[in-house]
């Protein structure tokens, strides 16, 4: 009770300022202050975003981001970790692909749309595509960073001890990469969140950024800002979620992309 | 190495698109896009458009900047601001910066300052982060030596903390200015009517694909040029504190 009353003396303000703002904002354009045009009230936003959700558009929205998600980070963190492990591990390989990688990285993801649909089917498996590219070379980069920094006394130790191949790998180099491994990964996800949005915006007619556009394009300000806070809570949920499972797998180190 | 596989991929590639193995049309050879990259250089209507970005993005990151590193600062040394304004960067910071777009067409119009801002928008929460980091991880015992030295208020700040905090603080500005580039870049494609993001947007819906990949290989030289460049300045400017990299 007075741990949690000690919490409550410490985070006040952290928790009665949103909520303070939401009454001002709810009041402002109630009153006219604000123009409930751009701004309506929140508990209109509420209303509009409980009809949406009981309509089932949300859902079927979610539902199609979700799974591009998915699939997308499926792709970039098996392609993404298999290449980083290779990279980490041969340096002539790391040489030859680091200039490559260090041109196309900063390139935006949105950019290869274009180039993504000539290569594959456009549609659903580009938009899947361009969602995966920043975010393998995210995690191929912490990966290959990851092995690299593995203390070479300890492989030397372990190669004294007989260990080669599968088990070194399995017994070494991966428990020791596995931080920047997991690092990688959590941003990975963070970032085809941001990615996958940006290309449903662009181009496609269904997911959370297409309902939020087209709310825009059809001036629906309400179901705009109820499609807002559902990706902010989907951003929210992915990050710090993230970060919490990976406090509980790997509590003996700390995530490296706290910033 | 580090040249021969990139070289190996690009006469890779020539060849394929020469020798038709690959459609020529979708993907005309390197040499090709190299050739109208500088023929439009010349002709000045790419330059133009990397104009037009550049200025957008001066202006998203001295927006971003300015009052992103003092809130920073005031984050890291005040505890009721730090509380009352982290439940927003907290609630902002993973949401994609694109998503503010429509917001800020409703509210500014359709137009430079929505671009802007929303350019702004995704530079801002990083450096908030990171210069709230620089002061939070800072030493303790800095802070005490500066007070033992008589050091209070204005002094303790100028003298101890902001020195402390810079790595940070340049840290956050090099991340910033590349989201900032990327955000932008994005909006363009979206939404703008030039720069070159749009160039790559009209020339995929023209199908005149070597613009298209010029336009695209300036966005890269661009980005790369950018975060390099600072890079070499942070190592010149604060050769004291070696930087934590991700």
């Amino acid at each position: 009770m007075t741990a949690r009353r000690r919490w409550l003396a410490e985070h006040w303000i952290a928790i009665a300022s949103p909520i303070a703002l939401l009454l001002v904002w709810e009041w402002a354009s109630a009153t006219g202050l604000l123009r409930a045009v751009f701004f309506p009230r929140p508990s209109t936003i509420a209303v509009h975003l409980r009809d949406l959700a009981l309509d089932g558009i949300l859902w079927d929205h979610l539902a199609i981001t979700l799974t591009r998600i998915g699939w997308a980070f499926t792709l970039a963190a098996v392609l993404g970790v298999g290449i980083g492990l290779a990279m980490g591990l041969w340096r002539r390989l790391r040489e030859g692909l680091d200039p490559v990688f260090a041109v196309i990285y900063p390139i935006p993801s949105v950019l290869f749309l274009p180039l993504v649909s000539f290569l594959v089917p456009p549609g659903e498996i580009a938009l899947i595509v361009t969602t995966a590219v920043t975010s393998f070379f995210l995690i191929a980069f912490t990966t290959t960073h990851g092995v690299r920094q593995i203390d070479r006394r300890v492989v030397e130790a372990a190669l004294h001890y007989g260990a080669r191949g599968r088990r070194l790998f399995a017994a070494v180099l991966l428990p020791g990469a596995l931080p920047f491994i997991f690092t990688g990964l959590r941003l990975g996800l963070g970032f085809s969140l941001i990615v996958v949005v940006a290309v449903e915006i662009v181009s496609a007619s269904r997911g959370l950024g297409a309902l939020l556009w087209m709310s825009w394009q059809i001036l629906k300000v309400e179901d705009m800002y109820a499609t807002f806070f559902v990706i902010a809570l989907l951003g929210a949920l992915l990050s710090y979620g993230l970060a919490a499972l990976r406090a509980r797998l790997l509590p003996w180190v700390p995530d490296i992309g706290d910033r | 190495m580090a040249v021969a596989v990139p070289a190996a991929m690009l006469i890779a590639w020539e060849l394929c698109a020469r020798l038709a193995i690959v459609s020529p049309r979708y993907f005309p050879p390197p040499t090709i896009v190299a050739w109208t990259l500088v023929d439009r250089l010349i002709a000045g209507d790419l330059g133009g458009d990397l104009l037009i970005t550049l200025t957008r993005l001066a202006f998203a990151f001295a927006l971003a900047a300015v009052p992103a590193v003092p809130l920073g600062l005031l984050m890291g040394m005040a505890r009721p601001v730090r509380d009352l304004v982290e439940p927003y960067i907290a609630f902002i910071l993973p949401v994609p910066k694109i998503a503010l777009l429509p917001f800020l067409l409703i509210i500014l119009g359709v137009g430079e300052p929505a671009f802007v801002v929303t350019g702004a928008s995704s530079a801002f929460f990083q450096i908030v982060i990171s210069t709230l980091a620089g002061v939070q991880t800072m030493d303790p015992r800095l802070i005490e030596v500066g007070r033992n030295y008589g050091a209070h208020g204005a002094r303790l700040f100028r003298k101890v903390i902001l020195p402390a905090a810079l790595p940070a603080i340049f840290t956050g500005l090099r991340l910033g200015l590349g989201l900032s580039l990327v955000t932008l870049v994005a909006v363009e494609f979206v939404a703008a009517k030039s720069g070159l993001g749009h160039l790559v947007y009209r020339h995929w819906q023209m199908l005149s694909t070597p613009e298209m990949y010029a336009a695209f290989a300036l966005v890269g030289a661009l980005g790369l040029g950018l975060t390099r460049g600072l890079r070499a300045l942070q190592a010149r400017v604060l050769s004291w504190q070696e930087e934590i990299e991700l």
